[in-house]
């Protein structure tokens, strides 16, 4: 009788604990926004209108304001360096579409509700011909704070990237140049403007682009290894990622990584690296020449030699027994 | 090319064949000896010094030419187009067969939805502080972004902690004595006899390189002073990266009585 109370128990025990329902924890605050990025050729006289929907995570209802922030850098990643309190003429083209929501004004959103932000943007005739970057911001509103409150109060924002060329043409002028494409070091050696690198190890290559013109650039293009013949042997392709004017930027291969180049037994002698960009409008080609050689495998075999060699010896100094 | 190669070897394996190598002290003691078995071993028969021989050079030329045949990647050019690699992520990978070898991407880079920013705790309340003995709090950053090309997550607060007569204030940290801490670059804070008030990060995509353990700190940058300092950044696609947020504060005993407030903004934004 007691053994069947036990396992009773026991049952009642285990199956509370497997079905109660565990404690679930959420963001006291979260947020979406859609679009990320937007990237936008656009005439003077033109306007073009771009809804962006808010999602609001929590389980709290929320006050959010919106606000353009307009930059003029990006760190070398493509992070753009934004100045909350800085002004810019061409901040009354945009607007926002939506009746109730306006802004730099709170407006709020329920818990787990979606709002839509309808931005439009009209570029004035008279408007200079130049690209216009700004982020679209939506940040939690904080009244006022508890007086007896003591420490901080946090604020969460969250931002989508806009990125305007305003230009009478389809395709503005744009200048890349690539610079610093080099191997990464420790791999190579360099010897006056030649590198040598051993033939069956890996190499790691950094490089960067400037964007010296006035408008926004995409890096489409290639990272090609030719042998001294002019034959093809690898082929990679560059990530495209939007250069701003007078901005400078890493560039990786498509899977945001540095390039990389594995040569085989067969690549020995000079090869040709070369990073090729082609823009709607020019193109920019950074080159290094890398002569690989049998390196690390001439040093194998020699020591497999000295090795063999050396046992032989020893085998061969053997006394034999005397009979 | 591959012809000096394959001499050079030959004529290293008929070198250490054929020649003695000794190291030999300034006393004419020999350290060691490297000679081959020709001399060596009188006994061996010549037959075997042949094989021996012609076995290296066989595994000479093993190295040298059994290797993968010459490969030619495809030029994807022609007289009247060329196909740089495009940015629609249709596919994309490495391939290979015997006569080429490509990575490529084909398709437009496709940039998400920039989502789940998330705080865990919006409100950081130290309550009462007691001088010499540091306050901690911590709460939590969550990222997910589907952006390709990444995202940074920036910290900014408008001012130091400030009592309501807007004047005193408790300093933004400047770490131990021996280790001062900037805005950009963490360090140890542990001692408690240093005061003011900063924060450490952990978790991921944070710089480890900086915030190398939870002694390390750092103090907010104020806003229209400095720029927003970053506390998290990827450079790619993001799915739930977490990041704890630990808030330090170290009063002395001379600290004015009163409520100190302030407010930090953490700004998610993608890159592009």
């Amino acid at each position: 009788m007691t053994k069947k109370i036990f396992i009773t128990i026991l049952l009642c025990v285990l199956t509370f604990a497997i079905l109660l329902p565990k404690n679930i924890s959420a963001a006291n605050y979260g947020m979406s926004i859609s679009p990320p990025l937007l990237r936008v050729h656009i005439k003077p006289g033109r306007s073009i209108t771009q809804v962006y929907k808010i999602e609001n995570l929590s389980n709290n209802d929320k006050t959010l304001v919106a606000a353009i922030v307009p930059f003029t850098e990006s760190d070398i990643s493509g992070n753009p360096v934004l100045n909350p309190k800085a002004t810019a003429p061409w901040l009354s083209y945009f607007s926002l579409a939506n009746s109730e929501i306006k802004f730099n004004k709170p407006f709020p959103i329920s818990a787990g509700a979606s709002e839509q932000l309808i931005l439009s943007l009209s570029v004035p005739e008279t408007a200079p011909l130049k690209d216009i970057y700004a982020t679209l911001i939506v940040s939690t509103y904080v009244n006022s704070v508890d007086q007896t409150f003591q420490g901080s109060a946090l604020r969460a924002t969250i931002g989508s990237n806009l990125l305007i060329t305003v230009s009478s043409q389809a395709y503005p002028d744009t200048i890349l140049r690539i610079e610093g494409f080099y191997p990464a070091k420790g791999t190579v050696i360099k010897i006056g403007e030649l590198y040598f690198a051993d033939s069956i190890t890996p190499l790691k290559f950094t490089a960067t682009v400037n964007n010296e013109g006035s408008f926004t650039a995409e890096t489409k293009g290639v990272f090609r290894v030719t042998s001294g013949k002019g034959k093809p042997v690898y082929l990679e392709g560059i990530l495209p990622v939007n250069v701003i004017a007078k901005s400078q930027r890493q560039l990786l291969n498509t899977n945001g990584n540095s390039f990389e180049f594995s040569p085989s037994l067969s690549n020995i002698g000079s090869h040709q690296l070369s990073l090729e960009i082609k823009t709607d409008n020019s193109n920019t080609t950074s080159t290094i020449n890398i002569i690989f050689f049998p390196l690390k495998l001439s040093l194998g075999l020699l020591i497999s030699l000295l090795l063999i060699i050396s046992i032989v010896r020893v085998t061969s100094k053997t006394p034999e027994k005397s009979t | 090319m591959k012809v000096i190669y394959l001499i050079t070897l030959i004529f290293l394996s008929i070198f250490f064949t054929t020649t003695e190598i000794s190291l030999v002290y300034a006393d004419d003691t020999t350290l060691l000896k490297i000679s081959p078995m020709m001399f060596q071993n009188p006994q061996l028969d010549q037959k075997m010094k042949v094989i021996y021989l012609i076995t290296l050079i066989f595994l000479s030329i093993f190295f040298t030419k059994v290797e993968t045949s010459p490969v030619y990647a495809d030029d994807l050019k022609s007289p009247t187009f060329e196909i740089q690699m495009s940015t629609i992520n249709i596919t994309g990978g490495a391939k290979s067969s015997t006569t080429y070898k490509l990575t490529d991407t084909v398709g437009q880079t496709f940039q998400g939805q920039f989502n789940s920013a998330g705080i865990s705790d919006l409100d950081i309340n130290f309550g009462s502080l007691v001088p010499g003995i540091p306050s901690l709090l911590s709460n939590t950053l969550t990222v997910t972004t589907g952006s390709a090309f990444g995202y940074a997550v920036k910290a900014i607060e408008d001012h130091p902690l400030r009592r309501s007569d807007g004047v005193t204030t408790i300093p933004d940290t400047s770490c131990d004595l021996a280790t001062p801490c900037l805005q950009a670059d963490a360090n140890v804070w542990g001692d408690n006899a240093r005061f003011g008030f900063g924060y450490n990060m952990s978790g991921t995509d944070v710089n480890i390189a900086d915030f190398v353990n939870s002694t390390y700190y750092r103090p907010f940058p104020v806003e229209n002073i400095d720029q927003p300092a970053i506390v998290m950044s990827k450079g790619g696609i993001a799915t739930s990266s977490a990041a704890t947020v630990t808030y330090k504060v170290n009063i002395s005993g001379s600290q004015a009585a009163g409520t100190y407030q302030n407010a930090i903004q953490f700004i998610a934004i993608p890159a592009f």
